[in-house]
């Protein structure tokens, strides 16, 4: 795609030089307006429980869950409340899941002194063959068992279950559904070639700069400095740039200020401090060609709950100073040119892969999108602030372009939805791992990777 | 080499009173309350206004039926002056934030179940403008009617 159009411009560098260099002027920006603003938190109070928002969430899911269950097993099917079930009589019920497992990090097994513990090991996964699923609506709860798969689903999601309840008090699940693709937005896509290039995962500050090359090739790519006219022209049809997230490396999360001796760490600077600086110098160089939008992530210095809030503008001096640098929070949305963008930075979706036997962060992004919620497992597992009064979360609206950050691989797959809905699924990969970043197509919705790299230490000359 | 670059540099240093009350005033006004025996203290500081009849119990009671209800969502925080005074006498009391209250008002609560169409009976509302100053009223009921 990208380098296709390239190509047949490419005998430029072969010629001999014009009196006027070619210049190609960048698509002109049109039609963005940013729909984050239910994540943009004002003043925050923490002293609330969570119990409002899990109310929230299933009192604004239940009525899509319940006509979705009216359609799935028919319109005369009986829908009950926990408090109102009677043993062996065919029901559905709506309410929120919750998996007890074994290995979930407890708070208070980590401090119970009693029990002489050490604290438990981060595991790449949690999951048991022991988990049990236990369904709860505003009142009671009730365990699950038969047609459920208890190691793929997590807690906090909302769903209706059709079954029965046995003599033993437990409900023996027949079917179940999910909220489904939310309504779809109407299509007001360019009829123009225009792309987006979708990256993440920067990691700035880490100890070895091996992707600091690959970083500066894409800068250069996207500020049309790199390559014959073919590259040029195909460069000037990137509209934006977003970051999404991770743009600091793990390495500036050092703790060591509190864990060494005052007299060691008296003069040190935090290893955020120059990764930011060099964020700043990285940004300066596309806020002056591209419009940019910077979302923060796990290892950003913002913080740690989600809505992430956006980065503040005293940190990069230099970018800020030019208008086409947006900080924005963390999960973001957006309509580019007509079309609706939404994703975050990953934290929602590797949740889920510890707590899930899902592998696959495509086969989860896509599930996250069935189950009508961008992060379930918050705040059980993912720091959440205590909303009360409604749950941003929630996916009214199906987006065109649904992606999440720092995945291990680049996949994307166009999902189509039973009443019109189109939606590419994006992971986008960690750069400074990968080299690799997306350039989505607003046109066709289509999606490709781009890799910078350069030649490494072991790669021979 | 170049001075390196300084926040303050963007962003002038400027002298704020911080968001806290200096210790001193919060001591008396805990004393006040020591002192006056039913009369309603206001939460939020500011020129006291004439203190408003105190609302009748049959009031209070629905108000406090309105928070047993569980089908309008959860109702919970803790009463603001409760917050304040700590359990154990050898502490001292908790800061007094009115911007960041324990919990929901019900006010806030009946709001939310209006948006969610859960249909909060009207009256209560009514209720809650008229006496949004009384802190009894606004919050959640106090435990057996006791006062601290």
């Amino acid at each position: 795609m990208f380098s296709e159009q390239a190509a047949p411009l490419a005998q430029g560098l072969l010629a001999p030089p014009s009196a006027e260099p070619p210049t190609f002027p960048r698509v002109p920006v049109s039609g963005y307006s940013d729909c984050s603003q239910p994540f943009q938190l004002g003043e925050r109070g923490f002293s609330r429980q969570y119990a409002h928002i899990y109310a929230v969430r299933l009192a604004g899911m239940r009525p899509g869950l319940e006509r979705r269950a009216r359609s799935r097993w028919g319109n005369d099917i009986a829908l009950r409340k926990l408090s109102e079930l009677q043993a062996g009589e065919k029901c559905c019920v709506v309410g929120t899941l919750f998996k007890s497992m074994q290995l979930q990090p407890s708070i208070l097994q980590e401090i119970s002194e009693e029990h002489n513990l050490v604290p438990q090991p981060p595991l790449p996964k949690y999951i048991q063959p022991s988990d049990e699923l236990i369904l709860e609506d505003e009142l009671q709860r009730i365990k699950l068992e038969g047609a459920i798969d208890v190691q793929r689903l997590v807690t906090g999601t909302i769903l209706a279950v059709y079954g029965c309840e046995q003599d033993d008090g437990r409900f023996l699940v027949e079917d179940h559904c999910f909220a489904d693709l939310p309504p779809a937005l109407p299509w007001n896509g360019p009829s123009s070639d225009r792309f987006v290039l979708l990256a993440s995962g920067l990691g700035l500050g880490s100890v070895s700069g091996e992707a600091l090359l690959s970083t500066q090739l894409l800068v250069d790519v996207v500020t049309g400095q790199l390559g014959a006219e073919g590259e040029q022209s195909c460069a000037a049809h990137i509209t934006r740039v977003i970051l999404a997230g991770n743009l600091l490396s793990q390495n500036t999360q050092s703790r060591d200020t509190i864990n060494k001796a005052k007299y060691l760490t008296k003069k040190t600077q935090a290893a955020s401090v120059e990764a930011v600086k060099m964020l700043d110098e990285i940004l300066l160089q596309l806020c002056t060609s591209v419009p940019v939008d910077v979302m923060p992530g796990e290892f950003d210095p913002t913080n740690y709950t989600l809505p992430q809030q956006p980065l503040h503008r005293c940190m990069l001096p230099l970018a800020s100073a030019y208008a086409t640098l947006r900080l924005v929070t963390n999960p973001y949305q957006a309509s580019l040119d007509g079309v609706r963008f939404l994703g975050t930075s990953g934290q929602n979706i590797s949740d889920i892969f510890k707590y899930s036997s899902m592998d696959n962060y495509l086969e989860i992004l896509e599930w996250t999108l069935l189950a009508g919620h961008i992060s379930p497992t918050a705040p059980d597992t993912l720091g959440c602030y205590p909303f009360y009064k409604s749950d941003p979360f929630i996916l009214t609206e199906c987006p065109h372009v649904y992606f999440c950050g720092n995945a291990p691989h680049f996949q994307s797959k166009l999902l189509q939805g039973k009443e019109g809905q189109r939606v590419l699924l994006v992971t986008v990969p960690d750069f400074s791992a990968t080299q690799t970043a997306c350039l989505v197509n607003l046109r066709d919705l289509t999606c490709q990777p781009i890799t910078f790299s350069g030649f490494g230490a072991d790669s021979e000359d | 080499m170049e001075q390196p670059r300084r926040i303050t540099d963007s962003f002038p240093r400027r002298r704020r009173r911080g968001p806290g009350r200096p210790p001193g005033r919060l001591k008396d006004k805990s004393k006040k309350e020591k002192d006056k025996d039913k009369v309603q203290v206001k939460v939020r500081e500011g020129p006291r206004a004439p203190s408003q009849p105190p609302p009748d119990p049959a009031l209070l009671e629905m108000l406090r039926r309105f928070d047993l209800s569980w089908e309008y969502g959860p109702c919970t925080g803790k009463h603001p002056r409760l917050s304040r005074l700590s359990r154990w006498p050898g502490l001292p009391p908790a800061p007094l934030s009115p911007r960041y209250p324990a919990g929901i008002t019900r006010l806030q609560r009946w709001e939310r179940a209006q948006e969610l169409g859960l249909s909060p009976p009207g009256p209560i509302r009514d209720a809650l403008l008229e006496h949004r100053d009384n802190p009894d009223v606004t919050y959640r009921w106090v435990w057996g009617g006791v006062r601290w």
